[in-house]
């Protein structure tokens, strides 16, 4: 069980108000921020990544756990950065090139960052140099290309392309989903990854950065 | 010589009509329901399947698929014991713009467009009998505001229905082809009134029946079409070719 009982069910509940209005009041009385992340918020989204996996839950269920486990995080962030928490890994994010679909790579975003990850959402339609240019700054760890038609799967080619110009290949796992999407699809293009849903993306980012 | 059998996608009805009106050999139609495109790809191959199976291969010179890969929805159909031509797209908007390049052309030059044909005003929407089996169904994608109130409270349903529930929330134009097949300003009328509704951009374009007309008319150019032997399968090219015929075994 939870240290953290209340906060640990307004997540799995999809309670976003009750988060909220839990972490705020442990935040003023002077818990530790990385403890709410580490024995509520983290546990509650792999318990509720396990009931998905279980159809026990479904997408809706999935989409407002993670946005109850968003707004508490927002909170604790501010103070999680001031203490120079680091994250489990960098993560960025977005629909490839011409695909405007982001359900599915918004769910993996909130699950990545339920998990411990920082997560950068570049957002849809992301030119191969966009991504680049985010890595770059950002120097992240893994890169997640969501695409949901078969039409913009070759923007996923020409992205990973543009790391090896750029140098980039060695120091970024490269991770890919989306409907059309295969492991035969991802080893042809040289990926480090494939993950079928949200919940997979989790335990691939976990084993792409070690963690797992 | 023996004519050819050709299973389409309903979309296709008015333009597929008029193609084999035209053309010189006889052509046997198979129209299935659009919403196969809803239920996943395993149960969408393993329908097409079953109507290829259920050809005469003794009364048809070949099998016609009028479908693009429409999202791996071809992949693994095999022929039996006579050809099956399946057109080098990714989806129906090739088809109806008459070449995968000019389809390419137009889709980066506009992203956030939700095409639209007399096919697709008239039987784009409903899944119909497959709605049960729908992807969109079993994700919770098609709930009712008040089914969303009733199972995650008022303030989870808005950000449900703002989230989930609309596929094409990031969309912004309707863009009209025109096929010339179908009757001016019936459906041209309805999508710009809806592009009124949406607060969306509305564009008419041209179509191109040629593509659709030369597979009836079994000119099949390897650059335009794949041809399956019988005995072979679909497979997926990842390629500017988008399919081929898989390799033995595979």
């Amino acid at each position: 069980m939870s240290q953290f009982p209340e906060l640990y069910e307004a997540i799995l509940n999809g309670d976003a108000k009750a988060a909220l209005a839990y972490t705020k009041d442990a935040i003023d009385k002077g818990l530790d921020p990385e403890l709410l992340v580490n024995e509520a918020m983290i546990p509650a989204m792999d318990e509720v990544g396990r009931r998905f996996e279980c159809n026990e839950y479904f997408v809706p269920e999935l989409m407002i756990a993670a946005r109850a486990m968003k707004g508490a995080l927002a909170e604790v962030r501010p103070l999680l950065v001031k203490k120079g928490t680091k994250p489990r890994g960098r993560v960025v994010v977005g629909t490839v090139k011409g695909d405007l679909h982001d359900i599915g790579k918004n769910l993996v975003a909130s699950m990545l960052e339920g998990a411990g990850f920082e997560v950068i959402d570049l957002g849809t339609n992301v030119t191969p140099e966009q991504f680049v240019a985010a890595v770059k700054e950002k120097d992240a760890s893994i890169i997640g290309l969501s695409a949901l038609l078969t039409t913009t799967m070759p923007s996923m080619r020409s992205t990973i392309d543009a790391l090896s110009k750029e140098g980039l290949r060695e120091q970024v796992r490269v991770m890919v989903g989306g409907a059309p999407i295969t492991q035969e699809y991802a080893d042809e293009i040289g990926a480090d990854g494939y993950g079928e849903n949200a919940r997979s993306a989790v335990t691939l980012a976990r084993k792409l950065v070690g963690a797992e | 010589m023996l004519p050819l059998k050709l299973i389409a996608c309903e979309i296709f009805y008015r333009e597929l009509c008029a193609a084999v009106a035209r053309s010189p050999g006889q052509v046997d139609i198979e129209f299935l329901p659009k919403g196969l495109h809803d239920i996943g790809s395993s149960r969408m191959v393993a329908r097409l399947q079953e109507s290829i199976d259920r050809v005469d291969g003794s009364r048809y010179r070949a099998v016609l698929l009028l479908y693009g890969l429409c999202n791996n929805g071809l992949v693994g159909l095999r022929a039996r014991e006579i050809p099956v031509v399946v057109p080098r797209a990714h989806d129906c908007i090739t088809l109806f713009l008459g070449s995968r390049e000019r389809y390419l052309e137009y889709f980066h030059a506009n992203p956030g467009v939700y095409f639209m044909t007399s096919g697709w005003v008239e039987r784009g929407r409903d899944a119909g009998e497959l709605h049960q089996l729908s992807i969109g169904h079993k994700s919770g994608m098609d709930m009712s505001w008040e089914e969303l109130v009733r199972k995650y409270g008022e303030d989870n349903a808005r950000y449900l229905m703002d989230q989930l529930c609309d596929i094409t929330r990031n969309y912004t134009q309707f863009t009209y082809i025109r096929m010339g097949v179908e009757p001016a300003e019936v459906f041209e009328r309805r999508v710009r009134e809806e592009a009124g509704s949406r607060g969306w951009k509305y564009e008419e374009i041209d179509g191109d029946m040629s593509m659709i007309q030369r597979l009836v008319d079994g000119r099949w150019d390897e650059k335009e079409f794949l041809v399956v032997p019988p005995g072979c399968t679909v497979a997926p090219s990842y390629g500017d070719d988008i399919v081929r015929i898989a390799e033995p075994g595979t």
